[in-house]
């Protein structure tokens, strides 16, 4: 710390506040966009860029990094890091299983495999509901 | 140190040279904490990822059939958020706390009660509005894995029991249908952050109690600050889960 003494840096109450107002004007977007009707892409990239913001806001002023010391930002910008690497090259393998897939493993076998199960009456279903004749898929 | 023993106080443990040093100290163990839970829940918000990649239609059809109540989750996310600033304030009363006691500390330490008295009761309403969406969930069969048996939107089993998918409204079965694997997400990482609202329930009135006893003042409310982080951690998680859950159609 790069303090002598031991007095906190206390942030003034307007602070709070207009932070407390931020986020709960945030939430209503959020809302608000979700009721739009977007595609669902753009629908979840808004989303999290508003909960991105929230986030930083929320980390900034109400968890003291701004005052914080420079090893406790450090630490907590390499958790983000970090998580970064794990959703992004999680979703990288995810992408590509495509190429290395075995046809057994695809939507579209089992889809095959499960209206053939329907018709042989391998599966069990609520009463009622499926109509073998009409089991296929897409 | 021993220079300075006549003006130790009691809650400055030997092994600091300074109440900087301890400060600091609790603190970055602390943050060590908090960085190792973000770390644990990115595990859920990675399975969020992977099984909504894998079953896109099943978590959009999950909001336009309205199977999560946006008003409850909206109304508890502006509960957490009401209950961050509280804590905040709370944290900030500690900090106004003269060391030298008198009328001055009583009254910043009995606001700081009252806030964080506030603090815990906005994080048991959080828990109530939670358990009526839970009990609604168990009685409609929007349940995890295996427990799933909605009536409205019916899985099929191999003759095992194991799911393979979901049934259309026309009556054809769909394989890339999945709701009970949105429904173990939903209630694992619900549950998962419910779980630190009890406890940060738990911690919030120990430091409310710990205060009543005359504890913590401007150089002495580490604990405070800490609960503080864990508080606005808890309510960072819902920050997303919120929308990823209940919003993103």
């Amino acid at each position: 710390m790069g303090h002598s003494h031991s007095e906190p840096h206390v942030s003034p109450l307007s602070l709070y506040f207009t932070v407390f107002s931020s986020l709960i004007v945030l939430t209503f977007v959020t809302v608000g966009v979700s009721e739009l009707g977007l595609p669902p892409t753009l629908s979840i990239i808004v989303a999290m860029a508003v909960a991105l913001v929230k986030a930083t806001l929320v980390a900034t002023w109400f968890m003291h990094l701004i005052h914080d010391t420079k090893l406790n930002i450090s630490l907590f910008l390499a958790s983000i890091w970090f998580m970064s690497i794990f959703f992004i090259f999680t979703t990288f393998d995810m992408a590509s299983r495509g190429n290395v897939m075995k046809m057994s493993d695809t939507f579209e076998f089992r889809q095959k495999r499960a209206d053939d199960n329907v018709r042989a009456g391998n599966v069990v279903v609520p009463d009622g509901i499926v109509d073998p004749e009409h089991a296929t898929g897409h | 140190m021993s220079s300075e023993n006549a003006n130790q106080k009691h809650y400055h443990a030997f092994f600091f040279h300074t109440m900087d040093q301890q400060n600091s100290s609790h603190k970055l163990g602390m943050w060590a904490f908090l960085v190792q839970e973000l770390l644990f829940f990115s595990g859920l918000f990675m399975a969020y990822i992977a099984m909504r990649y894998f079953y896109p239609e099943t978590f959009s059809e999950v909001q336009t059939r309205n199977l999560l109540s946006i008003p409850m989750g909206f109304t508890n996310t502006i509960v957490l958020l009401t209950s961050s600033l509280t804590m905040a304030l709370a944290v900030r009363e500690a900090q106004l706390i003269p060391v030298q006691e008198n009328e001055e500390s009583k009254k910043h330490r009995k606001r700081m009660i009252q806030l964080l008295v506030v603090t815990a009761a906005l994080a048991c309403v959080f828990l109530v509005i939670k358990y009526f969406e839970y009990s609604h969930k168990l009685h409609a069969g929007t349940l995890p894995g295996k427990f799933y048996h909605f009536a409205e939107w019916p899985v099929f089993t191999d003759t095992d029991g194991s799911i393979l998918g979901a049934i259309r409204t026309d009556g054809s079965i769909d394989v890339t249908s999945a709701p009970h694997i949105f429904f173990s997400l939903y209630f694992v990482a619900t549950g998962t952050h419910g779980l630190h609202v009890v406890i940060g329930v738990g911690v919030i009135l120990w430091l409310a109690l710990r205060a009543k006893r005359g504890e913590f003042n401007s150089e002495h409310h580490s604990a405070v600050e800490n609960v503080g982080l864990y508080w606005h951690l808890v309510d960072l998680i819902w920050i997303f889960l919120f929308p990823l859950m209940y919003l993103v159609k």
